[in-house]
């Protein structure tokens, strides 16, 4: 934040530069090496789609950007801030950057609106209120409206990951990280998920997409990385890169997934 | 027995080999059921014949050294008495043979059985058989000994008139000294579990080592010992009752401990990284993720730690307790000291069954509620 206020500029407001920017990112876990230097500049409005096979190293990716997990080796910045640095207030940081696991992990003991309003109160301090009323929007914007006083397990699998998704937008995120949000659905319940996920990226939001989703990824991505052991196989336009797979490892990968 | 009916079969499907079917099985559950009742019947018709009949002292209870002055032990030995009754010792051998046949039939033929109802009465005969054996062989061997002097001892209520109030202070002070542990340790327990669960290790330490003294040390030494040391080693002069309390508490502390780390382990790893991808500081996430969902779940395990606790508090007769204070046991071994009548134990026995029972009916309710899931929908209702 240092250079940024010398000059004089809000680095919130800074046009141009990456929003987030993946530095020699490597991850070990004990002795497996699950991510193996990856770079990545994620710009604004920036719909990142990630693939490759299982073990990739794709999640963990995910996870890296938010710190959820610590990279072993390398930098992350969000913004002008090396959020790797110890000193960040990663706490802060979250609040920008939204995330949708596989699982939902919505708390199955509040309902839906609670879920939602829960961090706006205890984080962002919001008054209960402005808290309801966020949270009434966002899950009118996701279709979940109706359903705010339902708990999570009175939900289907489709509806509870559309809370959570509501839950990540509350916070107004400057990014929405998305972890194979559609791999733990029964088919038919992937779509209404999918259509959230396509109208915010309609709306500018800038996101990173781990996902099986193929078609999603060539439609709405505006840059696609091949992740494969760990490292970079392959990245660039999806509907390029689905065309014309320049390595064996994607055009394998491919044939198999399509 | 008769085979009189088997399924209608094609011709070209192998014989029917599944053997005896409809009469047999309803035969070993009459005779498994028969068993019962007659043991049964033989037991209540003595005692009814002999409380119809001339109720003096008998031989038997006179060469027991029970005297006419043990108003209880008269009636007991009486009771025992009367299990002489011919009448009986037939009734408990018909029972013997009777279950005997029913438990080999049962046994022999049950996999043949060709309908599970049919099954399910042959095993249930062949059960109720192996009862009625055990239960008449208890009754025939307990009749042979001296059981009047048993009885004498520990079925003797005359000497406890008089002490009915004294046992229903002593559940309330047992309660209390029970109470006071939970609690503490509960409080004890939190902090301790929550500690255990640091990923520094400085922090674990300390905890681990005070979980593991005090697990691995008898309970009873921890009395004797945190008692003396209160006293002389730090000069604090505090009642008895308070002192158990405390160590109750310590102790419960280590068993509460592991409780509610095992509590807080189980609530998935994603609860913690939802709530701490929303900028949720640990211990936000603890307080409104983790801990409200944790907590339904350590419920009926420290419920249990609760029953053990009420039955441990007995432990603080060692201590000697004044007067006023006495627990259940403390009464129990008073009493007993002071009559040499043991049947203080055995009501000391009734008196705790009546505070435990009903909290392990709840447990198990609580378990049962937890198990059907529907725990996070309506307790989060409120």
């Amino acid at each position: 934040m240092e250079p940024a206020q010398a000059t004089g500029i809000n680095p919130r407001e800074r046009a141009g530069g990456p929003l987030i920017r993946l530095e020699g990112i490597h991850k070990w876990f004990g002795n497996l090496h699950v991510i193996k230097g990856v770079d990545l500049d994620l710009q604004q409005r920036d719909v990142v789609v990630v693939i490759g096979p299982s073990g990739g190293g794709k999640s963990t990716l995910l996870r890296c950007v938010s710190l959820l997990e610590e990279p072993t080796l390398g930098h992350v910045w969000f913004e002008d801030r090396d959020i790797t640095d110890i000193r960040a207030d990663l706490n802060e940081v979250r609040t920008h950057i939204g995330m949708v696991f596989q699982a939902y992990n919505l708390f199955p003991h509040m309902t839906a609106e609670r879920n939602v309003t829960l961090a706006l109160e205890k984080v962002l301090k919001l008054p209960s209120d402005e808290a309801h009323d966020r949270a009434m929007d966002q899950l009118a914007r996701v279709g979940m409206g109706h359903k705010a006083a339902a708990f999570p397990g009175q939900l289907s699998g489709g509806q509870q990951q559309r809370v959570a998704i509501a839950r990540a937008l509350a916070m107004q995120p400057k990014v929405m990280l998305f972890d194979e949000v559609t791999s733990a659905l029964d088919p038919e319940l992937v779509g209404e998920v999918l259509e959230v996920m396509i109208r915010l990226a309609g709306e500018g939001m800038t996101m990173m997409v781990v996902t099986h989703e193929m078609g999603f990824a060539r439609e709405v991505g505006t840059r696609m990385l091949f992740l494969d052991d760990g490292r970079v196989g392959e990245e660039g336009e999806p509907k390029e890169m689905f065309r014309s797979p320049k390595g064996d490892r994607l055009r394998q990968f491919l044939e198999k997934v399509l | 027995m008769a085979i009189t009916e088997s399924p209608t079969v094609p011709s070209d499907v192998a014989p029917d080999v599944r053997g005896p079917t409809a009469p047999l099985p309803a035969a070993i559950l009459v005779l498994g059921i028969a068993s019962l009742v007659i043991i049964a019947a033989g037991i209540v018709f003595s005692q009814v014949n002999y409380a119809l009949s001339d109720r003096v002292l008998t031989r038997n209870c006179i060469d027991e050294e029970i005297s006419p002055e043990d108003n209880g032990a008269v009636g007991v030995c009486n009771i025992v008495e009367a299990l002489q009754d011919p009448v009986t010792s037939g009734a408990l051998y018909l029972g013997i043979g009777l279950g005997a046949v029913a438990l080999v039939l049962g046994a022999a033929t049950y996999r043949r059985m060709d309908s599970k109802r049919r099954r399910d009465q042959a095993i249930t005969g062949a059960v109720l058989g192996s009862q009625g054996i055990l239960l008449a062989v208890f009754v025939l061997w307990f009749r042979s000994a001296s059981p009047g002097l048993f009885a004498k001892h520990f079925l003797n209520f005359a000497d406890l008139e008089g002490y009915w109030g004294s046992f229903v202070r002593a559940a309330t002070k047992t309660l209390t000294l029970a109470f006071g542990g939970e609690l503490g340790g509960i409080m004890i327990g939190l902090v301790l579990g929550v500690l255990t669960l640091s990923s520094r290790r400085v922090v674990r330490a300390p905890a681990r080592i005070y979980i593991n003294f005090f697990r691995g040390t008898p309970l009873i030494w921890q009395l004797i010992t945190g008692y003396f040391m209160l006293l002389f080693g730090f000069g604090i002069r505090i009642s008895t009752f308070v002192v158990a309390i405390l160590i109750f508490a310590l102790n419960t502390g280590a068993y509460a401990a592991e409780v509610f780390r095992a509590g807080i382990q189980s609530i998935e790893r994603g609860q913690m990284e939802a709530a701490r991808s929303m900028g949720m500081s640990y211990l936000q996430a603890m307080r409104y993720a983790i801990v409200p969902q944790a907590v339904r779940r350590v419920i009926p395990p420290l419920m249990n730690e609760f029953v053990i606790l009420i039955k441990d508090t007995a432990l603080v007769s060692v201590l000697g307790l004044t007067l006023a204070d006495s627990d259940i046991f403390s009464l129990a071994r008073e009493g007993q000291s002071a009559t040499f009548n043991s049947t203080f134990f055995t009501v000391a026995a009734i008196a705790y069954l009546a505070v435990t029972l009903p909290l392990i009916g709840l447990v198990n309710a609580a378990e049962r509620r937890l198990r059907s899931g529907l725990v996070g929908i309506a307790g989060a209702g409120g």
